[in-house]
C-alpha cells in the first residue's frame, strides 16, 4: 500500500509541475541549440567554438550538445533542443540520411534547422546547409599541385587518401582530385587511392602499403588535413619526407585548413593545403537561422568558396586560415 | 530449547532490523524513483523547457529502448554476470535486419515479408549472440566480462564488415512504425517496453526460473547444491539480455529509418550505470524490474536536463560518471553491511 502511495505521490507532484510549467516571462534571450555530430578532429573543434563565438558575439544563448558519433543520441538531443523551445537549431549531421528524421522533428515544431559542413540527402524537409565548396576548393588546390609538378618537368605517380564516401564531403573532394589530375593524364598517374572512412589508423596504414606496394609515389593528396600525421609518419618511415626544393620531395596537398597544415606550410613540407573558411561557415549559419526564423527564403544551400593557401601566398592568406589562429593560441597558451 | 530458539531468532530479527533501519534510506525499492523526482523538482525552475508535457513525452521516448536493454541487463546482473556485448548484439541486428528488407537490394526488399522476416532474424541473431555467451561462460568456466568483451569485438567488427562501415537506409514503413508510430494515442515503443517489462517482472517474480536466478546470484555453488540448475538459468538469462538488446535495436533502427553498423555503440555505461543506479547488484542475487525503469528514468533525466541546462558535453559525461561511480559505490557499501547483518 505504502509504495502505490509513493508512487501515486510522486506521479501528482510530477503532473503538477507538467500542469503549471508555463513560458518565463519578461524579455527572452534568443536560444540556439547546436549540435555537432563529434568533436573528432580540429576542424570540428574550430567550427564549434567558431559557431559559439558568433552567437555570443550577437548575444544569443547557445545549447550546446555533442552526439559522440552516435545518430540515435543526436535524434534524442535535437528533440531535447525542440523540447526547450529553442529558437534555432545548428547540426552537423552523423550523415547525410539520419539527420533527415531530425529535420522534420524541427519542422514540424516550426524551428529552423541549418546543417553546419554536411548536406541532406534529397527530401521534403526544409533546412538550410553551409557547406565548402568540396569540389571546387580540391579541384584548384590539386590543379596548384600539378602545375609545380609540371615545372620539374619530370614523371609523377599520385597518391589520394579518400574520406568516408558515405560523407558528400569525400566524394567532392575525390572528384575535385580526380577531375584536376586528368588534366594532366601526360606527367602524373593515379596509382593509389586510399580508403580511410576518416579514421586516422586506417590512413596510416594504406599509406604504408602504397608506399610499399609503390615506393616511386611522389604526389600525395589528403581529403582531410587530420590525416597528416600518419601521412608523415609513413613517409618518415620510407625516409621520402622532405622539405619542397630538397631531393626526393613529395608533393603533398590537403584539405580542412588546420593547424598542423599551416605548420607544414611554414616549415616548408606542405605545397598547398584548401582551406575551408570556419569563419565564413560559423557567421553564414547563425545568420541562416535568425533568416529563416525571419521568413526570409533562403537557397538550400550556401557555399563557402573557401580558398587555397600555398607557399607563393601563405603570408598573405595566413590570417583568414583558422589552423593559423588555433596554432598562435596554442602558441599563447 | 525453544526458548533459546526463540530468543535466536529474535536477536537475529532485531540485528537485521537495525542493519535495514540504516540502510532504509538507500534500500527503500521507490529512493530512486524518489530521487528522481526530487530531482526533477529542484531543476525545473532553473530549465526552461524542463517541465512541458513535449519534454515528458522526449524524455519517455528516449528511454525506452534504453529500458529494454537495461532491463535484460538486469537479469543478467542478478545471476552475478554481465554483459558487455549488448551494444554490438543491437548493431548486428541491426544491419542484419537492414540488409533483409532495404529497397530493392535487400534479400527480401520489397516483399510484404520483409518487416516480419527481419524482425525475426534480428530477434534471432540477439538469441543466438546471448545463447553463445552463455554457452561459453557455463561450459568452459570463463568470466563473463572476458567472454562478453570478446563477443562485442567479434560482433562489432562482424557489423562493420558486413556493411563495409556504411549505414542501410530505404526501411519498409511497417518496420519504421514499431520504432515511431503510435497505436491510436499510445506509442508502439511504450506497448513494446510494457510488455517486456512486465513480462520479465512476472519471470522474476512468480516462476520458479525467477527464483533460480535470485539463488544463482546469490551463492551459485549453494543453489546447485539445493537443485537449482545454475547453468542452464545463467544460459538463458544470457539470451533474455540478447534478446532484449535485439528488441532495443528494432526501435533504434526503426525510429532512425536506418540499419546501422555503430548502432548503440556509446550507450553501454548508460545501460548498465541506469540497472546499477536503480538498485541492482554488481554482486549478483538482487535486482527488480521497477528498480531498472528508476534507474533508466534517472539517467535520461540527467542526460535531458543537462542538456537543456546547456552544459558542456564533457561536464554532462562527467556529471553521469560520477553519478554511476556513486552509485557502484553504493552498491559494495550496501553489500558489505547485508554480509555483515
Amino acid at each position: 500500500m505504502n509504495r502505490l502511495i509513493t508512487v501515486a505521490a510522486g506521479l501528482v507532484i510530477a503532473a503538477l509541475f507538467l500542469s503549471c510549467s508555463s513560458a518565463p516571462s519578461g524579455p527572452k534571450q534568443m536560444t540556439i541549440g547546436v549540435s555537432f555530430e563529434t568533436l573528432q578532429t580540429e576542424y570540428w573543434v574550430a567550427g564549434f567554438e567558431a559557431i559559439k563565438n558568433e552567437l555570443k558575439k550577437r548575444n544569443i544563448q547557445a545549447l550546446e550538445a555533442i552526439a559522440d558519433g552516435d545518430a540515435n543520441r543526436q535524434l534524442e538531443q535535437v528533440n531535447n533542443f525542440i523540447a526547450r523551445r529553442v529558437d534555432g537549431i545548428i547540426a552537423v549531421p552523423k550523415d547525410a540520411k539520419t539527420i533527415i528524421s531530425m529535420i522534420k522533428a524541427a519542422n514540424a515544431a516550426n524551428i529552423p534547422i541549418v546543417l553546419y559542413n554536411r548536406p541532406a540527402d534529397q527530401t521534403d524537409a526544409k533546412s538550410v546547409a553551409v557547406v565548402a565548396d568540396n569540389y571546387a576548393i580540391t579541384k584548384t588546390t590539386v590543379e596548384y599541385m600539378c602545375e609545380q609538378a609540371k615545372k620539374t618537368s619530370k614523371k609523377y605517380k599520385a597518391a589520394i587518401l579518400i574520406g568516408d564516401l558515405g560523407d558528400i564531403n569525400a566524394v567532392g573532394r575525390r572528384d575535385g582530385f580526380e577531375d584536376a589530375v586528368k588534366q594532366y593524364g601526360d606527367i602524373i598517374e593515379i596509382v593509389a587511392r586510399i580508403p580511410t572512412e576518416w579514421n586516422g589508423e586506417k590512413a596510416r596504414a594504406g599509406m604504408t602499403n602504397a608506399l610499399q606496394a609503390h615506393p616511386d609515389i611522389n604526389f600525395i593528396f589528403t581529403s582531410s588535413d587530420f590525416m597528416f600525421p600518419p601521412i608523415i609518419q609513413a613517409l618518415k618511415e620510407a625516409a621520402k619526407y622532405k622539405k619542397i626544393g630538397e631531393e626526393g620531395h613529395v608533393l603533398l596537398g590537403g584539405f580542412d585548413g588546420d593547424a598542423t597544415a599551416y605548420q607544414m606550410l611554414v616549415d616548408g613540407y606542405l605545397d598547398a593545403d584548401g582551406v575551408q573558411d570556419v569563419f565564413f561557415e560559423s557567421e553564414a549559419a547563425v545568420q541562416a537561422v535568425l533568416d529563416m526564423k525571419d521568413g526570409k527564403d533562403l537557397p538550400a544551400k550556401i557555399l563557402d568558396p573557401g580558398f587555397v593557401i600555398h607557399q607563393g601566398n601563405l603570408k598573405e592568406m595566413a590570417g583568414k586560415m583558422w589552423g593559423a589562429q588555433v596554432k598562435k593560441q596554442t602558441v599563447r597558451n | 530449547m525453544m526458548e533459546d530458539s526463540k530468543k535466536q531468532r529474535r536477536s537475529g530479527f532485531a540485528s537485521v532490523f537495525e542493519a535495514k533501519a540504516i540502510r532504509n534510506p538507500f534500500t527503500s525499492e521507490y529512493s530512486i524513483f524518489c530521487l528522481t523526482i526530487l530531482y526533477f523538482i529542484a531543476l525545473t525552475p532553473f530549465t526552461p523547457g524542463l517541465a512541458s508535457a513535449e519534454n515528458a513525452a522526449n524524455i519517455f521516448s528516449n528511454m525506452l529502448p534504453l529500458l529494454i536493454v537495461a532491463l535484460g541487463q538486469t537479469v543478467v546482473l542478478i545471476t552475478g554476470g554481465i554483459d558487455l556485448s549488448v551494444t554490438s548484439t543491437i548493431a548486428l541486428s541491426s544491419v542484419i535486419g537492414a540488409m533483409m528488407m532495404t529497397g530493392e537490394q535487400g534479400l527480401l526488399g520489397g516483399s510484404r515479408w520483409a518487416a516480419p522476416a527481419a524482425v525475426i532474424a534480428m530477434l534471432l541473431a540477439g538469441a543466438v549472440i546471448g545463447l553463445f555467451n552463455g554457452a561459453a561462460i557455463t561450459l568452459f568456466r570463463m568470466p563473463a566480462f572476458i567472454v562478453t568483451l570478446t563477443t562485442m569485438m567479434f560482433a562489432s567488427g562482424l557489423a562493420i564488415w558486413l556493411t563495409e562501415s556504411k549505414s542501410i537506409y530505404n526501411l519498409p514503413a511497417s518496420f519504421n512504425s514499431i520504432g515511431k508510430g503510435s497505436l491510436f494515442i499510445v506509442p508502439n515503443a511504450l506497448i513494446v517496453a510494457v510488455l517486456v517489462a512486465l513480462a520479465l517482472h512476472v519471470a522474476l517474480t512468480q516462476t520458479l526460473f525467477g527464483r533460480w536466478l535470485y539463488a544463482t546470484g546469490h551463492n551459485a555453488k549453494a543453489a546447485e547444491v539445493s537443485g537449482v540448475r545454475v547453468e542452464r538459468t545463467v544460459r538463458l538469462a544470457y539470451v533474455i539480455s540478447g534478446l532484449c538488446a535485439a528488441t532495443a535495436s528494432i526501435l533504434y533502427t526503426g525510429r532512425m529509418e536506418t540499419g546501422s553498423p555503430v548502432l548503440g555503440q556509446r550507450i553501454l555505461l548508460d545501460v548498465i550505470g541506469a540497472s546499477v543506479i536503480g538498485g541492482t547488484s554488481l554482486f549478483g542475487g538482487k535486482g527488480k524490474v521497477i528498480w531498472t525503469i528508476s534507474g533508466v528514468l534517472f539517467i535520461t533525466l540527467t542526460d535531458n536536463s543537462l542538456n537543456m541546462l546547456g552544459l558542456s558535453y564533457f561536464f554532462i559525461m562527467m556529471v553521469k560518471g560520477a553519478v554511476i561511480l556513486l552509485a557502484a559505490l553504493l552498491d559494495a557499501w550496501r553489500n558489505r553491511l547485508f554480509v555483515r547483518s
